[in-house]
């Protein structure tokens, strides 16, 4: 609407933003109260999304949106190239501008002119068969020149730093992080004045992830990986970015929290990141160091860990570790595997190959493990090391190639799927893989049915395993309306009322916000600690690595190259470095700490508990 | 688990470098010489022609994934056709159900050459030609631009779709799903818990994909450009003329000259 409205400097502007996704939703007044209106549960999905957000994206800022999981993030940034109202139908009021155009009446290609946008998921989002197509496909949709298009070409890859990529490569042959970038290079070739990204690392492994933040870093910069000089596109001037990560986070220099369907609170980022009550009120995970240093009663906490390191140089702080090398070793903070029994599985010299047209691969090479009963072993390293193929002989999904797999002292050939299956539970990345009954209860039973179970003790253990994974009151749901977190947990509760003896978790927590994932965990934990159920974890997650797994297995091209203690892991730097594993914020400083106060063989704390502990005296003073 | 998503292999050869009407033309030779022959000698010829033109454009791994496929045709064809073709000649084959004799050997091993030629030419086909240029080839004959890209796109998904199955098989597998447990009826029922979680999967897919198609400034109803496109040169059009000559030759040899008869 308000083209004449359109202030100087400003990006894009919403007012009293409303939308549903109920094309017959009766939308709240955007005046209303936003407590009253803010739904108590973010998982539950009906009703409007947007509740009247008010909200100006400055020209050449870096903007992050962040929120709780279902709280109208991603919904928000489809406003801005028309996606919401234009492509996706609902219910929808208020007014738009963004580039000087009403993004609520333009269509969406037209938007793309000036509006690139990058979602998670990469797959959907390449179009082409080799590399020089897919970047040509945006100009070609805008009717670039041909003979331009090779400019563009070489120009979005260099700033997506995928410069020495061969033009003919099939992008199916790209590893993901690559493939992200592409889809970057993709999107800057149309040379977008504005850039959206929703999520851009949520589906990446750790160096993906790192890759692609580190374009995101450049595009931020302002460096567009050309020394300018023309005069035309200079890169994105302004970006909007949604995400989960705090590391991501702090890229940005304004940041947007939502809460209850609105701008909750937007300022600059270091003030926003560093306001707790905000934080926690709209369900956005306190960055760790925030959390921690606050607790110390720091006024002005840091977000980094270079700044934390300094400022506990400046002041009297100093950092007692939870234990040197060569004390017992303190179990993680979750409390979890600290009570073990007999040998459960034992692997050796495991051997997996897949055919894949051109000759076999490798995934697993030559691997040794022994797990026991009651542990909770994670099993870290980029995609591709073998970590999920690995995973899928505990419960003979995949037979060996070479090598044996035992389980309770019997090879895993000689036993049935039908046996093991009910004792080795295997929950799968992505929920909706398994899910298709009409209701949660029926799905949840589908497993202990198959297994044999039926009348009073099927319906008993059906109701006991949704109410541990708090679902209790959703039995009549259908599954295919719940949110994605929730999905998870319906897969869970189907493998829990089998009663399985082990869990093998293939990244439990992919597509949970922090709150979710925390939840997700404690639940894990609990059946640990109190069952004693042995939990095998695949997760690229270290955060959840720190917290909960006493013991990390560490993959690369198919082979162990570690199996430690993770506490030990943990304080060997050039072994992180090596494998490309970032440790969590608590960690990494405590690790900084102890090399600035020279304290030779200090093990690091897990988590913000042990941080502040530490930072406290520690436990030995 | 992991098979290349795409049957196009990317190589350098002068098939390769054709455009695509050319190589269709050359394709469409194939098909009518062996679709108009009926003696297997006769249909040998395009059939064998397509397979080492195959093999030398890099698509013996496509030929390996179907190979099944054209074995269990191939063998079918052999036993359906005598059959239904009016016996004449000596009998070369006698079972306990129907003698089988010369003539109806020779058109049954012919139908099903015929069978393998048709699909070892497309083969022939997708192996060179990347989904661009088969959207660039039909929209070259007239095709709307819309459909075309809606055939790219469909050819894109089908692999993606490959991989899904495959979880989700070993998702419900792992919850103690027998496929192959029960009656036959049972058995078809089985497929339900693969089935939805597949399709839920594809559905999904495809609402991201239009979406992230639309974000990128596809549009069916404005003018674009077209990046890369292969000009029609000089081997073009010798291929072209070439499966040209196939059609005709084919056609007077058969009809006129009444060669490849049974």
């Amino acid at each position: 609407m308000g083209t004449s409205e359109q202030d100087d400097g400003i990006a894009a502007r919403l007012r009293r933003v409303l939308f549903s996704y109920d094309r017959e939703a009766t939308l709240p007044s955007p005046e209303a109260d936003a407590d009253d209106a803010a739904p108590a549960d973010p998982d539950e999905r009906g009703g409007a999304v947007l509740r009247g957000v008010d909200l100006d994206i400055l020209e050449g800022s870096f903007t992050v949106v962040m929120g709780a999981s279902g709280g109208g993030k991603s919904t928000l940034l489809r406003t801005l190239n028309g996606i919401i109202p234009g492509f996706i139908s609902g219910s929808f009021e208020g007014d738009v501008t963004v580039l000087e155009r009403d993004a609520t009446t333009t269509r969406v290609p037209e938007m793309a002119r000036g509006v690139g946008m990058v979602i998670q998921d990469y797959e959907a989002q390449l179009f082409g068969t080799s590399v020089a197509t897919e970047v040509a496909f945006g100009p070609e949709n805008l009717a670039v020149p041909p003979a331009e298009i090779d400019d563009r070409i070489d120009r979005s890859l260099s700033i997506a730093g995928l410069e020495g990529l061969d033009l003919r490569r099939s992008p199916d042959a790209l590893s993901g992080g690559q493939k992200q970038r592409l889809v970057f290079a993709g999107v800057l070739a149309m040379y977008p004045e504005l850039l959206v990204l929703d999520e851009p690392t949520s589906d990446l492994d750790p160096a993906g992830s790192r890759e692609t933040l580190s374009v995101i870093g450049r595009l931020a910069d302002g460096a567009d990986g050309t020394d300018g000089g023309t005069g035309a596109w200079d890169g994105p001037g302004t970006i909007v970015m949604v995400t989960h990560k705090i590391e991501e986070a702090l890229l940005a220099d304004h940041a947007v929290l939502l809460r209850g369907g609105r701008a909750y609170r937007s300022g600059p980022a270091e003030e926003v990141f560093t306001d707790i009550e905000a934080l926690r009120a709209s369900r956005v995970a306190v960055p760790p160091l925030v959390e921690a240093f606050d607790r110390l009663g720091v006024d002005d906490p840091p977000l980094r860990v270079e700044e934390a390191a300094e400022l506990v140089a400046e002041t009297d702080l100093t950092w007692q570790p939870p234990a040197r090398a060569g004390d017992p070793l303190p179990g993680v903070p979750a409390g979890t595997g600290e009570t073990t029994g007999d040998v459960l599985f034992e692997i050796s010299d495991l051997v997996h190959e897949y055919d894949t047209g051109d000759g076999a691969v490798r995934a697993v090479d030559g691997l040794d493990l022994t797990v026991h009963e009651g542990e909770v072993v994670a099993i870290v390293g980029h995609n591709g090391s073998g970590k999920t193929t690995l995973a899928k002989h505990l419960n003979g999904l995949l037979d060996p190639d070479r090598g044996t797999v035992t389980w309770d002292g019997r090879d895993l050939r000689d036993v049935r799927m039908s046996e093991v299956g009910r004792h080795v539970g295997f929950v799968f990345q992505n929920p909706d893989h398994q899910i298709f009954a009409a209701t949660v209860e029926e799905e949840v039973a589908f497993g202990p049915e198959n297994f044999g179970l039926a009348g009073a003790e099927l319906d008993r253990r059906v109701a006991d395993a949704i109410e541990t994974v708090e679902l209790d009151g959703l039995e009549d749901a259908d599954p295919f309306n719940l949110s994605k977190g929730q999905r998870q947990r319906v897969a869970l509760a189907g493998i829990l009322a089998t009663d399985p003896d082990v869990i093998v978790f293939d990244e439990p927590s992919t597509g949970l916000d922090a709150q979710q994932q925390a939840t997700f965990m404690d639940m894990v934990a609990r059946l640990n600690r109190e069952e004693g159920v042995t939990v095998v974890m695949v997760t690229h997650s270290m955060s959840t690595v720190a917290e909960y797994a006493p013991r990390s297995v560490v993959m690369v091209d198919g082979r162990k190259v570690a199996d430690r203690p993770t506490r030990e892991l943990f304080a060997d730097g050039p072994a992180l470095a090596e494998w490309d594993l970032r440790p969590p914020q608590p960690v990494a400083l405590a690790n900084r700490l102890a090399d600035q106060q020279g304290l030779d063989g200090a093990l690091p704390a897990l988590s913000v508990d042990e941080l502040v502990a530490g930072l406290q005296g520690g436990d030995g003073q | 688990m992991s098979t290349s998503p795409s049957l196009y292999v990317d190589r350098d050869t002068a098939i390769h470098r054709l455009t695509p009407r050319a190589k269709l033309a050359l394709v469409s030779g194939l098909f009518v010489a062996s679709y108009v022959f009926e003696h297997p000698l006769a249909v040998a010829v395009p059939l064998v022609t397509s397979f080492v033109a195959l093999v030398w454009v890099g698509g013996w791994a496509n030929f390996r994934r179907l190979r099944v496929i054209v074995v269990a045709l191939f063998v079918v064809g052999l036993v359906v056709w005598p059959l239904f073709t009016p016996p004449g000649g000596p009998v070369v084959l006698s079972t306990p159900v129907l003698d089988v004799t010369r003539q109806q050997f020779l058109v049954a091993l012919g139908r099903s050459e015929r069978i393998a030629a048709f699909i070892v030419g497309g083969l022939l086909f997708v192996t060179t030609t990347s989904n661009e240029e088969i959207v660039s080839g039909l929209r070259s004959l007239g095709v709307p631009y819309a459909f075309c890209f809606a055939v790219g796109t469909a050819l894109r998904l089908f692999p993606t779709l490959l991989g899904a199955t495959g979880t989700v098989k070993q998702a419900q597998q792992a919850r103690g799903h027998d496929l192959d447990a029960g009656s036959p009826v049972e058995r078809i029922r089985n497929y339900v818990p693969l089935l939805i979680p597949v399709f839920m999967t594809a559905i999904r897919n495809v609402q991201t994909q239009s979406m992230a198609l639309e974000a990128r400034g596809f549009d069916t109803r404005g003018e674009r450009t077209f990046y890369g496109q292969r000009t029609f040169g000089a081997a073009d059009w010798v291929v072209a003329a070439f499966g040209l000559a196939l059609v005709v030759g084919s056609v007077v040899l058969r009809y006129v000259v009444g060669v490849g008869t049974v």
